[in-house]
């Protein structure tokens, strides 16, 4: 119980005070970065009382049961906070060792992953709407970060179509409480079967629009490339290991927890987009040639296979859907941390996240893809097998395609009008690659000693379809 | 009532989402409150009851749903900090853009990736009459 009020207090308190300080100083910086380290170590802390003997709850504010706004950390909420912190923290870390830009940044990280890790342990639907805008707000100054003009379109246009999907998500919220009568989300999932079936897909499709955008799947993709292309790689790990998570656990959180009629009816629509996804972001991916745009593309095609994976369901499904999504965030953010650095083995570790993207046997990406084949053969759709061969071949092209871009020229002419964006030949800090590195011997190790991820993950989506938690 | 409500947060929503796409920034944002009190009334109008102030029911008449009047009030509270934000991006554009029209920063883009594609065409041709060199 402390550690869950802990890992919500802790980061807060600190990222509002530092909001004060300026961040350019590297004591400010450590200071985030501890602020997050402490984060991290009380959900540590958390996931070691959770893993093993089920959630725990905290009401908060001393009300009774059934009043008080709910906090509730199980097995799927840990993981999902543990993934984002990590990310957070390393893609902080980073940048510290890099020099900060501006006042704000260190501070507005911190804020990020605690609305984040609020927003994961949360049992409340419109207490989620409320950590969610406050990770989503710091993450709309975060896009602006870096000095770069160009950077200000791609963040007032994140910043709109995102400011919709939240409203949407709110209006759906509304739409809950008034069908439903509660906001507390084990109450409103026993509740959901009595409600009349045309209130509960429309706001099922309303979440699954709201979540829709926030992940970047193929229909609601468009703002994604023009903010990933022009963030510092920073931020754009932030956004694409720790923030993309928000539409994944949305998704099956409010779509296989809440609302699981609905999830099944509309299963076939769901692979559909996911697999429309998975070939768009691909195809679009192979033909960019600025590495962070071929990136962006690779996201909304990474999203799909989520999507195809939570249509197909079941405890098969649901837990490839949940490793996927882990994988899919730690090789994100180790091939946007890794791809601006140079230096020695450096190259070696954006090669552990290229196999890892294109879901190569000694990285852990290897996993997901074989998930999700499991999860194509249970299913026994021959369509649905060929669609994930095809992808994973798409991938495998752009990611060595990004490698030999990035380390195979030598020298690179600076790109843009900026020298300032091009990369510099000549090789970075010790301490900035050890960070791709030990993020990078990560997501090998997971890959050589799969087991805790696959039982963490089980565990993760048995919370979803009722099974026991162990 | 509730179909006074629905139909007018769904005209709030139309006609924000209508100034959303204008190209005028400044409506842009305008728009973008429009649709954040229209998600303001429909989480008022979710209210379960409806009757008395319900900081003191008195038993005579069913008391209002407080629970939606909080939800509310927060709701109002984050769109105006978003609103806020929105400002302050658009005030931003001004100043490095010296325009408020979203034309001029689509094209302000476009011209950009143009560069951007330029250099590294320029980039892979040198790098064509490096290995050509070499050969020789």
């Amino acid at each position: 119980m402390t550690a869950l009020a802990l890992a919500l207090l802790l980061p807060w308190v600190v990222g509002v005070v530092l909001l004060l300080a300026d961040g350019r100083r590297k004591l400010v910086g450590w200071a985030a970065v501890a602020g997050l380290l402490a984060n991290l170590g009380a959900l540590i802390w958390l996931a070691v009382r959770v893993l093993p003997d089920g959630e725990q709850t905290i009401v908060t504010g001393g009300w009774t049961d059934g009043v008080g706004i709910v906090l509730r950390a199980d097995a799927l909420g840990v993981v999902f906070a543990l993934l984002s912190s990590l990310v957070v923290l390393a893609a902080l870390v980073h940048e510290v060792l890099e020099g900060v830009r501006s006042r704000t940044f260190p501070a507005l990280v911190v804020l990020l992953a605690t609305g984040l890790t609020g927003l994961f342990l949360t049992g409340d639907v419109f207490n989620f709407y409320v950590f969610f805008e406050l990770a989503m707000i710091a993450a709309y100054v975060l896009t602006a970060y870096g000095d770069d003009r160009h950077q200000l379109g791609a963040a007032l246009i994140f910043a709109v179509v995102n400011l919709v999907g939240s409203f949407l998500f709110l209006i759906a919220v509304a739409a809950t409480y008034h069908v439903t009568g509660t906001l507390e989300m084990s109450e409103v999932a026993a509740r959901m079967a009595d409600v009349e079936p045309n209130a509960a897909i429309l706001i099922a499709v309303t979440f699954f629009v709201a979540f829709g955008t926030k992940l970047g799947l193929f229909p609601f993709h468009f703002w994604l490339p023009a903010v990933y292309a022009g963030t510092r790689p920073a931020v754009a790990a932030i956004l694409s290991g720790a923030l993309a998570n928000i539409g994944a656990y949305g998704l099956l959180r409010f779509g296989a927890g809440l609302l699981p009629n609905e999830l099944e009816l509309g299963s076939t629509v769901l692979i559909v987009i996911g697999s429309s996804s998975v070939i768009y972001g691909a195809l679009l991916a192979v033909s960019r040639r600025d590495p962070a745009e071929m990136l962006a593309y690779s996201a909304i095609g990474q999203a799909g296979y989520v999507l195809v994976a939570l249509g197909v369901g079941g405890p098969i499904g649901l837990a490839a859907a949940v490793l996927y999504a882990i994988l899919n965030a730690l090789s994100k953010a180790l091939l946007f941390l890794s791809g601006a650095l140079r230096g020695a083995l450096v190259a070696a570790a954006f090669a552990v996240g290229a196999l890892s993207l294109a879901g190569m046997p000694p990285a852990a990406g290897f996993l997901g893809k074989l998930q999700l084949f499991r999860t194509g053969v249970e299913e026994g759709s021959v369509a649905l097998i060929v669609l994930l061969f095809c992808g994973g071949a798409l991938s495998f092209v752009y990611a060595f395609q990004l490698y030999q871009h990035e380390f195979w020229r030598g020298d690179r002419v600076a790109v843009g009008t900026d020298s300032e964006k091009g990369v510099p030949a000549e090789p970075s800090g010790v301490a900035v690659r050890a960070v791709s590195v030990v993020l990078a011997l990560l997501v090998l190790g997971l890959g050589i000693w799969p087991e805790p991820l696959l039982s963490l993950s089980a565990d993760a989506a048995a919370v979803l379809h009722g099974g026991a938690v162990r | 009532m509730t179909l006074i409500f629905a139909i007018a947060a769904g005209v709030v929503f139309g006609a924000g989402a209508f100034l959303v796409l204008t190209n005028d920034l400044v409506r842009v944002v305008a728009g973008m409150v429009l649709i954040s009190q229209s998600a303001v009334l429909v989480v008022i109008s979710s209210g379960l009851t409806r009757g008395d102030a319900p900081i003191l029911p008195t038993g005579d008449k069913t008391p209002s749903d407080p629970l939606v009047q909080a939800m509310a009030l927060t709701a109002i509270v984050i769109g105006l900090a978003v609103t806020a934000l929105l400002l302050a991006i658009v005030a931003r554009v001004r100043a490095t853009l010296r325009s408020l029209e979203v034309r001029e920063l689509a094209r302000d883009e476009a011209e950009h990736t143009a560069e951007l594609e330029q250099s590294l065409d320029t980039m892979h041709e040198q790098l064509a009459s490096d290995e050509a060199k070499e050969e020789q």
